[in-house]
This record gives C-alpha cells, structure tokens and sequence, in this order.
C-alpha cells in the first residue's frame, strides 16, 4: 500500500536539491524509496535543480583540472555491488539500548551529521511511549507497523515531521512492533522524572 | 558530424557511454566549473568541491552507459551524480568502522497479551523508584537537576559549586548504576 502521508514539498525539494541535512535527508530517503508519489516528485525537483546546475556560473577550476580527470579514465573502476535490501536490513546500527520495557531504540551511525541524531525506535505492540515533546525539528518515518498520536495514524512508509511545539504520545497499533527512523536536532523531553531519565539512557 | 551545431549533452553522454574520450573532454568542458560551483554552494570548501567534481565527472564517464535520454536530460543525469556524490562524501567522512556489527531487525517474539498500559507504567515507575534508591545522595542531587529541573550542566556545577567535569562524571556514573538496574527488567 502507498504511504498516505508525505514530506511537505519544501522538504523534499531540499532532499531532492541535496540541501537537506544528511540525517534528516536519510528519513526523507525512507520515506521516498516506498513512496511512488514522491519519487516522481522528487524526479521533478531533480530536473529543475538540472536546469539551475546548467545555468550556474563556472567556477574557476584547476589548472589541470581536465589532464588530471583524462589520467583517471583507464583505472579499473571499483567493484561496487548496488545493495537493493530494503532500508532497514541496510541501516548501520550502533547497539540497542533499552529504554522501557517493550521498547528499544538503536542509533544509526551518521558521523556526517553529527548535529542530527538519527535512530530507530522500535516499540512492542500494545505498550505506551512516554509523553514527549520536541526541543527542535523532528523527521519520522515508519519502516514497520503503526502507530497513532494527535496528529493522526501512521503506518509503514508514512512520514511525519514536527516541529518544537508539538507534544504528544504516540500509540502503536496492530500486533505488530512499531519500528520508526527518526532525526532529530536537539533532545526530546519527556514529561516528568521518569521519562526523562529513560530518554537519557537511551540517550535520544 | 560537421554540421555546425554543437553536439547536444544528451549526445555527447551517449559518445561516453561507448567510451568516447573526446566526448568526455567536451563535456568536462562544458560542467565540470559548474558543477564545483554547486558543491560550493553545498558549503565544500574550493580544494574539496575540486576533488568532489574529479571524482563526480569519473562517475559520469563510467555510468553513462547507464543514461537514458527518455528518463532524464543530461543535465539532470549530471546533477544527480553530483547531488550523490556530496552525499556519499558527507557519509564516509569520518566513518567510523567499529560497529560492533550491523544487524537487523528480528522479529521478537511478542507476548500474545497486551499488557495494560497502566500497569507497565506503574511497575517501570516502581522499578525507577527502586533503582533511585541505589544512588548515592550526591548522585540523586545531580539527577534531579539533570532530569528533573532540565538544568545544564554548567548550571548544576555552579549551582553545586562542583567542577563541571565532577557534575559529568557524577552524573554518568548515576547513569550508569541505573541503567544496570534497570535493565534487569527488561
């Protein structure tokens, strides 16, 4: 089934102009690997940063610029495998902490986007999550069962993004364990001690 | 050829999907400035953008066999491998490779019993309460404020007229005590 919900079309021009931060650019990348609607709008967005790279002015280049790139022609180029396993099979996780019971998030490593935590946050069928809000912007998409909070229900493939002002709790639903990526700048507060100090063991 | 015309890019990237080298040279010419300006614009400092473009205008000579000109225009080909090959840039820098292993995820077994929301949250509350009481009273002192009054940890140092490097330390191994705790529940 197509995801029902999308990124904004400022955020996936911003992907598709490779302008959007790196951690917040690999949620969005989620989302648009399983979303057609998406994929031709960001193809969209492609042609036109197309014409603007053709339009641009040159900038000055080294003097043997073009000798140094003929000389590179004839090396053998490296083997490199395209790897077509879905995104969550692909993700290159740090080890999963726990954070309540039936809960457990694990960082993706993004050492290029050091200001940009990015996770998964897989959540047990049938178990709550702590009432939180956001310190900053937050990307989500759902790689794997669904979960509902204020803003409506969010299955596999669908994006969400927030903003600082949102607080709310989501909820899985199904049977299924509710497996998300999310990016966040800045930390998320949980209301009260005990949230608080689960998110900070978890260190998200 | 000859015929007056400059040859299209759309041309000139099927000449180097056959391997044409001259072809390559023309259209080198005519995108390699342009696309280091874009990777500049991305915020790669010249040296870097320079090396980006090198290494951006080497995949276009072996992926062009790749381009199909009903798909995409050139120009649109080009800035894709060169949007990647920032992106590809920002993710290997710095990579560090001591994972301890990439794995996926299994599918847990889940119990068929939803347990009651409330009761999880009244037991992980009980299970916190008792692992708060393993803590040393300056280790509780610098949670509180942590966790509780959301305070820096600059602010605590002063606060407690602490180093700061005391109020981190404090603070990870209180951390660390209950996460040791904790995790006995999970």
């Amino acid at each position: 089934m197509s995801p029902r919900h999308h990124p904004a079309p400022d955020i996936l021009a911003a992907y598709a102009s490779g302008t959007l931060d790196p951690g917040f650019g690999l949620v969005v990348g989620a989302h648009v690997e399983g979303c057609p609607v998406c994929r031709k709008q960001s193809a969209a967005f492609e042609a036109v940063s197309g014409e603007a790279l053709a339009a641009l002015p040159e900038a000055a280049l080294a003097p043997d610029a073009l000798a140094d790139a003929m000389a590179r022609l004839d090396a053998a180029p490296p083997i490199h495998m395209p790897d077509r396993r879905p995104l969550l099979a692909r993700l290159v996780l740090k080890p999963r902490k726990w954070v309540a019971p039936g809960v457990w998030c694990a960082a993706v490593d993004t050492p290029h986007a050091p200001d940009n935590r990015v996770y998964l946050l897989s959540v047990r069928a049938g178990m709550p999550t702590a009432r939180h809000s956001h310190s900053g912007q937050e990307f989500c998409t759902v790689l794997k069962g669904a979960y509902r909070d204020e803003l409506g229900t969010f299955a596999a493939g669908d994006f969400a993004a927030t903003g600082g002002e949102l607080e709310h709790q989501p909820v899985t639903l199904g049977d299924e364990d509710c497996v998300c990526l999310f990016a966040t700048e800045g930390r998320l507060k949980a209301q009260g001690l005990i949230g608080r100090l689960a998110f900070a063991l978890a260190d998200v | 050829m000859h015929d007056g015309a400059a040859p299209s890019d759309e041309n000139l990237l099927a000449r180097i999907g056959r391997g044409d080298r001259e072809a390559f040279a023309q259209l080198f010419e005519a995108y390699a400035g342009k696309i280091k300006s874009y990777l500049m614009r991305l915020g790669a400092p010249p040296a870097a953008a320079e090396e980006l473009m090198q290494d951006a205008m080497l995949s276009v000579w072996r992926r062009a066999s790749s381009f199909d000109p009903i798909k995409a225009k050139a120009s649109t080909w080009m800035f894709v491998i060169a949007r990647n090959a920032w992106i590809d840039r920002l993710r290997r820098e710095r990579t560090e490779f001591a994972y301890r292993g990439a794995y996926v995820v299994s599918n847990e077994v889940s119990d068929d019993e939803a347990p009651d929301e409330a009761a999880v949250r009244v037991e992980t509350e009980a299970h916190m309460q008792v692992a708060l009481d393993t803590l040393s009273e300056e280790q509780r002192q610098v949670v509180q404020l942590s966790f509780f009054e959301d305070r820096p940890h600059s602010e605590i140092a002063e606060r407690l007229s602490l180093p700061l490097g005391t109020v981190k330390s404090r603070l990870r191994l209180a951390l660390n005590k209950l996460r040791a705790h904790w995790e006995q529940y999970s």
